[in-house]
């Protein structure tokens, strides 16, 4: 069974780092994308099986803008196949975002939301959570 | 016709040293209103008097006379009156103009004259005692009307007579005896004549200038106790509008709404037609209206007012009360024709002096030419000055909340800059220590676990600060208190707490004692739960073993009780009183744990302000701390 795939979409690469480190100590494929447009791009080159995603990058907002996009329910979306790809978004509660409180699933269509610092057993434990092997 | 003239003419004399002649214009139409229910009221008693007098002659006198013309006469007088009756009557439920008043008086006067002449002539012309009757309307006049105007009328009396005996004389007019009155007709004899005529005017003219006199004299003390009121009610009106600007200096320190009441305080005291307010912008040189009372849009607009150029305001700024008594055509105005568009006849600027020179003008503008006298710019100078009193306070106010919202402001952006770092780097450091870059010895995993405690505390604090500063700044609308149910919160976050509990040894107990499953107060789930895990984490803290924390809850009058108690270590008495300010802690507190942000309370008591309500501490050291939180109840009035 070839290793699961799992993309970062993050504009700190010390925050890369640190997802990056425990998920391949744990068997997991890694790779990681620098931005939302980059993500969206690697995206359909690697056909990640999960994606862990930060809001804050290019715009405090630009997280939120590529969950919409990745997950949207126009039939006709260029990403339609990534429609159920999960995700796993990181946020800081603690920002000068426009909205102060995560939102939830029931706004973004976002498996699970963590907020920074990362537990890393917290991370690894959702990830196995989502991609049962 | 004469009699709207002298009305004309009282009015004028009545308020020749007042302008506002409001008030006495109204005392005036009263006067006339009075009068001329007064004249109906005699009347009643003269065409009763006519009629009473024509039956007395006839039934017991017995004398010849043309009885149905005096029956006439006396129908007359008593059918008009009942009309002019009833004008009035309904006039003075209507409110009618004066002028219409002034008509009814003319035309009562009219047909008195008439219904006096016929009296005269039918009753034995010369011969009549009804002669006599004329003076009551003399004396009348008199009292009404001005001098000059009673000389007229008792003229005009004097002509009647005359002018009637003198065609009954000559044969033109037939001669209409009381036969039976006089033992030989008088009618014709010259010296008789003369005689009666001679008397008869001397008494009307003497009658006339001494009614005149007294009542000029009555009038003269009249029109100077109407001007005293006047001058009174003026000066009552100022020290209210003195008094409202007071109380303005002390209620509010909005600045807009201290300057919008008093433009148009000033301009009701002032009873002129408009008030401005402008002030001078951050250049220090353009003024700008920033408020305004009876004034209209196009006027406020009309153009920059440059305080270097603009004459009139250069004047006011430099520290004078400048009064322009002819408004369009004064040299001073920059904008002459605008204010003649406004109907602006007279100004009155005041400057607005602040402790650091000139901050503004205050103007009253009047419809009336030269409206503005001495007493006006002493009134207006002393408005100006408690206005720049309120304006600097205001201005103040408003200066050190902009401050406090931008350090707000700079703390959060600081705050949040700090944190991402930090943040990451405790992620980093955690990789390490839970070995996803290689094994470590025991004394690299020593260092990184100091390092990493350190980087948390950095971290608690940065997140406290965070929440300190984003509370004082600017509150979100969706962050709102909203009637929310507490209960349940109070039951989460204690469940929060159970296993803490359990393994420190101490109690922790819920009190309900509000008896209901429900309670809504003033707040939001997340600043109750924040609240509430602050005390209790505090609350299980600084409890030792054996020892136990109690939270109840009880409903009051408009609010809530929520008091967290234990019986911990307790707070020194001195620390008390600084017990909520930013970055304070305890002293026997820092023994007990030595990281601690000291911003857990001051960021609860912040939230609970916000909440309109309020937080107090009861502690005893060595015996316990007690933290009362009280907040307002759905349904109640908030403050």
């Amino acid at each position: 069974m070839s290793k699961k795939h799992i993309l970062i979409i993050d504009d700190d690469p010390d925050q890369r780092l640190t997802v990056r480190l425990p998920l391949e100590a744990a068997g997991y494929q890694v790779s990681e994308a620098k931005s939302s447009e980059e993500g969206l791009g690697m995206v359909k080159q690697v056909r990640p099986d999960l994606i862990v995603l930060d809001v804050m990058m290019d715009t405090t907002t630009a997280g939120f803008q590529v969950a919409l996009t990745l997950h949207s329910p126009d039939p006709n979306s260029e990403y339609k196949e990534f429609r159920h790809t999960p995700i796993i978004m990181l946020t800081a509660i603690h920002s000068t975002t426009p909205l102060r409180f995560a939102p939830d699933s029931d706004y973004l269509p976002v498996e699970i939301f963590l907020e920074k610092p990362i537990d890393i057993e917290v991370l690894l434990a959702k990830v196995k959570e989502l991609l049962p092997q | 016709m004469g009699i709207s003239h002298l009305n004309g003419d009282r009015a004028y004399r009545t308020v020749s040293n007042s302008t506002r002649a409001g008030n006495t214009r109204n005392l005036i139409n009263a006067e006339l209103v009075v009068s001329v229910s007064w004249l109906i009221k005699l009347r009643w008693i003269a065409g009763a008097g006519v009629l009473i007098v024509t039956v007395v002659i006839e039934n017991i006198f017995h004398l010849g006379a043309p009885y149905t013309m005096l029956y006439g006469i006396g129908v007359s007088i008593l059918l008009y009156n009942l009309y002019f009756y009833v004008s009035e009557q309904k006039a003075s439920k209507s409110n009618r103009s004066e002028i219409y008043y002034q008509r009814l008086t003319i035309w009562q006067t009219v047909l008195d004259w008439i219904a006096m002449t016929l009296l005269f002539h039918y009753s034995g012309g010369i011969e009549s005692p009804a002669i006599w009757y004329f003076i009551f309307h003399i004396i009348i006049s008199a009292i009404f009307f001005p001098l000059n105007i009673a000389f007229t009328i008792s003229i005009l009396a004097i002509l009647l007579v005359s002018g009637t005996t003198f065609l009954e004389y000559v044969g033109i007019l037939t001669h209409q005896p009381l036969s039976g009155f006089l033992p030989q007709p008088l009618y014709q004899q010259p010296l008789y004549i003369l005689g009666v005529l001679g008397f008869y005017s001397s008494t009307a003219v003497i009658v006339t200038f001494l009614v005149g006199s007294i009542q000029n004299h009555l009038r003269q003390r009249e029109s100077e106790i109407i001007e005293l009121t006047e001058n009174l009610q003026r000066t009552t009106k100022r020290l209210q509008a003195l008094n409202e600007c007071a109380k303005i200096v002390g209620s509010t320190l909005e600045l807009k709404q201290v300057l919008e009441r008093m433009v148009e305080t000033t301009a009701k005291a002032m009873e002129a037609r408009a008030c401005s307010i402008r002030m001078l912008d951050k250049s220090g040189r353009y003024l700008e209206p920033v408020a305004v009372y009876g004034l209209s849009q196009t006027y406020i607009n009309k153009g920059p007012v440059d305080g270097l150029t603009n004459l009139l305001a250069r004047e006011t700024l430099s520290g004078k009360v400048v009064n322009i008594p002819n408004a369009p055509e004064s040299p001073l105005l920059q904008y002459p024709e605008e204010a003649r568009a406004e109907g602006i006849k007279s100004m009155l600027s005041a400057p607005l002096l602040g402790k650091n020179g000139p901050m503004g003008i205050l103007r009253v503008y009047a419809v009336e030419p030269n409206r503005f006298n001495q007493e006006d710019e002493e009134f207006i100078s002393a408005i100006a000055a408690q206005g720049s009193i309120a304006i600097e306070n205001a201005l103040a106010y408003q200066g050190i909340q902009e401050l406090d919202k931008m350090k707000s402001q700079f703390i959060q952006m600081v705050t949040h800059e700090l944190r991402s770092p930090v943040s990451v780097t405790r992620s980093l450091l955690r990789t390490i220590t839970a070995g996803y870059a290689g094994d470590l010895n025991e004394q690299q995993r020593d260092i990184l676990d100091r390092a990493v405690r350190r980087i948390e505390f950095l971290q608690k604090l940065v997140d406290d600060l965070l929440d300190l500063a984003t509370g004082k700044a600017q509150p979100k609308l969706d962050e709102r208190p909203v009637p929310t149910e507490l209960i349940a919160v109070i039951r989460r976050v204690i469940a929060r707490y159970q296993i803490p509990v359990k393994e420190k040894g101490i109690t922790l107990e819920f009190l309900n004692k509000c008896q209901c499953e429900e309670i809504r107060v003033y707040a939001t789930i997340e600043g109750l739960d924040r609240i509430l895990n602050n005390l209790l984490s505090n609350a299980v803290k600084y409890t030792l073993k054996d020892g136990k924390v109690t939270i109840s809850l009880e409903r009051m009058d408009g609010e809530v009780h929520l008091a967290v108690q234990d019986t911990g270590i307790g707070i020194p008495e001195e620390s008390l009183p600084k017990l909520f300010q930013e970055f304070y802690r305890a002293p026997n507190a820092k023994e007990i744990e030595n990281e601690g942000t000291g911003l857990g309370l001051s960021i609860i008591k912040d939230i609970i302000n916000r909440f309109g309500g309020r937080i107090t501490v009861e502690s005893k050291l060595g015996k316990g701390s007690t933290f009362n939180v009280f907040l307002p109840l759905e349904g109640v009035e908030k403050p």
